[in-house]
């Protein structure tokens, strides 16, 4: 056996002083102190907000008993079939229409921003409020739809929020109400965004109208509407409002999405874990979402 | 100038945890004489006001501070289930929902409070008694882990003035069960041939939101001998041959009622107030609907309506198609100390004051009675035996004097959430829309009570 030499003893201090030169970023002494106290704060807030709920949630959800139970809701699957529907209509849908509305609202003229300022009323009036009166707009005896057909047309309107189909119509049709205005303004930013010369150079070449839209408008554009769409995406994948008050999960709970189940697990059921699972139970399709939307917005291509 | 130095910062650190030690007493005392409450708020500001009043006065007697938050109904519910998860709690809260006492107390969650419902005990009624205790399976013991506070019950509500356009008087309406609710589908058959469009006989809650179906379907399971479902020990009958008859007449009546056009379209997606506006739009001639809030909410901007128009039946449900009275399922709304409340004494204390009949009492009257006592003596006061008031005597004879019983989860939690999961709506649901026959709704509905009870099992 080799005896230890005064080296033998050195080095394991070397490594710990190289280690902690580079830990401590070149500063010494106070100059680090004053650092690591400037820093510690945010380190707790960031630590307090963001790492311990999500850390608690995923320890909430974290039983594989959970996903059994909640597999066995007689409800779940329609629950996720609701979700994926809402998600592919709600979003596309109301993307698109900003996208051709975007365009409209880039025409010269004052009746243009006339327009822009009452077609940004919807998304500027509070959400609750609204889908409280789409509720009961859409009454079958009362609501104000039916009133007009009868009053109009003598016709009896059907009972829009008793069917899944029609209630969850009502859902995506109102979301798409509340959130198109939205995505048109920042869709009109990015239009405005794409130097002038471009457009009128394009225009020389004849690259106008649909053409001009093709060529240039879009593929400058393409970037900025993936982006808004994934994050539409998971806006939506969160959201409460638009089922809970237009169609309140029902017919018989038929119409429920994975954000509303999760309430209803948590709060009504009085089983928060369950309710954490539900929404967990999105990670799936949350995940990929955001490690795509990561990679485009590390892009380095000349796009807006 | 003085420069801050990592020594300075230290010594000052030290410093201030060496003085801690004497600005303690100061926040221990606070802490003793303080305690946090939580209620909901009422549904008419007075209740609120009432709640305040019997506050202030506790604080002047005794001394000790209640920092109390009036929290809206949904918000308070989804607090109290927040904080007992999180184990940030409250010195004392008031069951919402009712049901959340038993379904905590399963996993202990409460603390025991016999010694407060001893002080009042031979003053309660004997459902009230029975709704503060539940099940805990930690300790596989039952005890008093609610203190009651006020009741409710689940009358029906009818438009007099809606039944006499149909040429009809309240005189006439059928003492038991099926001729009764079979009364209003003639009123709405009359007032059909003089031209009402939209006027529906019978305001059933066939909807899977709220606890508004559960209370409806359970009225009919009792009525049509189906009481059994649950025992006191806890236990599922679903295979006594009673239970599932009155179960699939339940169904079928409710469901029944609503495929033949007798019940508006869109009870069916009706959520907790919806039916409380329907009514108020004389929509339907009369509903099943929990609590006085139906007239309460129109006392003061149409007294003619609360005087006159309005009628809640006599003196609680109409008998049993046999002739025999029909017990009424009586909610208790329960003071709450969760398990980790750190003024226990002074909660206990302030529970021990407020449930005294004189502060108990004048706290229901102040809220102009949406709310029963849960003590009978108190029932017999000036305020509830008014023969001015067209509601009150029948409403405290239905919740408090005449034939009453606790709610199923009283035995079993599974029961809550058999009502949470709308067990019960989708069975009638079923047969109202979807055209499923009642023996096979109930057969669906069954297989998922039990599905829920196996998680629930009282040893």
């Amino acid at each position: 056996m080799r005896s230890a030499s005064v080296l033998d003893v050195g080095r394991p201090a070397a490594r710990w002083r190289t280690l902690s030169r580079s830990l401590r970023g070149g500063l010494k002494g106070g100059e680090y102190t004053w650092a690591v106290a400037f820093v510690v704060p945010y380190i707790a807030v960031f630590a307090a907000f963001v790492v311990y709920p999500v850390v608690y949630g995923l320890w909430m959800g974290s039983e594989t008993r959970l996903y059994r139970e909640l597999f066995a809701d007689p409800i779940y699957q329609s629950t996720v079939v609701n979700t994926v529907l809402y998600l592919a209509l709600g979003v596309n849908v109301k993307m698109f229409l900003a996208l051709l509305l975007s365009g409209f609202f880039m025409r010269p003229g004052r009746w243009t921003k006339v327009l822009l300022l009452i077609f940004v009323l919807p998304w500027a009036v509070p959400q609750i409020s609204t889908f409280i009166s789409i509720h009961w707009m859409l009454n079958g005896e009362w609501g104000l739809l039916n009133n007009v057909l009868y009053t109009l047309f003598h016709v009896e309107g059907p009972s829009w929020l008793n069917d899944r189909w029609t209630a969850l119509g009502a859902v995506i049709v109102s979301h798409i109400w509340k959130w198109t205005p939205f995505w048109t303004l920042i869709l009109l930013a990015g239009r405005m965004a794409i130097p002038l010369e471009i457009r009128d150079t394009a225009r020389v070449d004849g690259a106008t109208g649909l053409r001009g839209f093709v060529h240039i408008t879009f593929p400058l554009l393409a970037n900025l509407y993936l982006i808004c769409t994934l994050l539409s995406t998971i806006f939506l994948l969160g959201d409460f409002n638009a089922v809970n008050f237009v169609s309140g999960g029902g017919p018989a709970n038929s119409t429920h999405v994975l954000a509303t189940l999760g309430i209803r697990n948590a709060f009504e059921i009085a089983h928060p874990r369950l309710g954490v699972a539900a929404v967990m139970s999105a990670l799936p399709l949350v995940i990929p979402l955001v490690i795509v939307l990561m990679r485009k917005l590390r892009t380095s291509e000349v796009q807006l | 100038m003085t420069y801050l130095t990592r020594r300075s910062v230290l010594h000052g650190s030290l410093a201030l945890a060496a003085a801690r030690p004497f600005a303690a007493p100061h926040v221990a005392k606070a802490a003793a004489t303080t305690a946090t409450v939580w209620f909901a708020q009422g549904f008419v500001q007075d209740e609120d006001v009432a709640l305040r009043k019997a506050v202030a006065d506790y604080e002047k007697a005794s001394g000790n501070q209640i920092e109390l938050s009036v929290i809206p109904f949904a918000p308070h519910r989804q607090k109290v289930i927040s904080a007992i998860t999180s184990g940030v709690v409250p010195d004392m809260t008031m069951s919402n929902p009712n049901e959340i006492l038993q379904l905590f107390a399963w996993q202990d969650k409460w603390l025991d409070v016999s010694d407060v419902v001893e002080t009042q005990q031979a003053q309660f009624s004997e459902t009230a008694l029975q709704a503060a205790q539940a099940y805990n399976s930690v300790t596989r013991k039952r005890s008093f882990y609610g203190v009651p506070l006020r009741a409710a019950a689940i009358p029906c509500h009818i438009w007099g003035s809606l039944v006499e356009k149909a040429g009809l008087r309240i005189e006439d309406i059928p003492k038991t069960w099926d001729a009764y609710f079979d009364f209003f589908k003639k009123v709405q058959d009359n007032l059909r041939k003089q031209g009402e469009r939209k006027v529906y006989g019978l305001g059933f809650q066939v909807t899977a939101n709220g606890v508004d179906p559960a209370n409806l379907f359970n009225a009919f399971l009792i009525a049509y001998g189906g009481q059994d479902i649950v025992t006191k020990n806890g236990k599922l009958h679903l295979d006594d041959p009673k239970v599932r008859q009155a179960a699939i007449k339940a169904a079928g009546y409710l469901g029944g009622a609503y495929r033949d056009g007798y019940v508006p379209p869109s009870a069916i997606n009706w959520n907790d107030a919806d039916d409380n506006n329907a009514f108020h739009a004389k929509l339907m001639v009369m509903d099943v609907d929990g609590t006085l809030s139906t007239e309460v909410a129109v006392k003061d901007k149409h007294p003619e309506w609360y005087y006159k128009e309005i009628v809640t039946h006599g003196f609680g449900y109409p008998n049993d198609n046999s002739g025999k009275p029909v017990p009424s399922i009586v909610p208790i709304t329960q003071g709450l100390i969760p398990k980790g409340a750190k003024n226990v004494t002074v909660a206990k204390e302030f529970l021990k004051y407020f449930i005294q009949p004189k502060v108990i009492g004048e706290f229901i009257e102040l809220g102009l009675g949406r709310w029963l006592p849960v003590m009978p003596s108190l029932a017999k006061s000036a305020f509830w035996q008014n023969p001015k008031d067209p509601h009150l005597r029948g409403y405290a004879h239905q919740g408090l004097l005449g034939p009453t019983r606790p709610d199923y989860y009283v035995f079993n939690p599974a029961m809550a959430e058999v009502y949470s999961q709308h067990v019960w709506s989708i069975a009638m649901i079923d047969v109202a829309k979807e055209g499923v026959k009642p023996e096979a709704a109930i057969d669906k509905a069954f297989k998922r009570i039990e599905e829920i009870f196996a998680k629930y099992k009282i040893a």
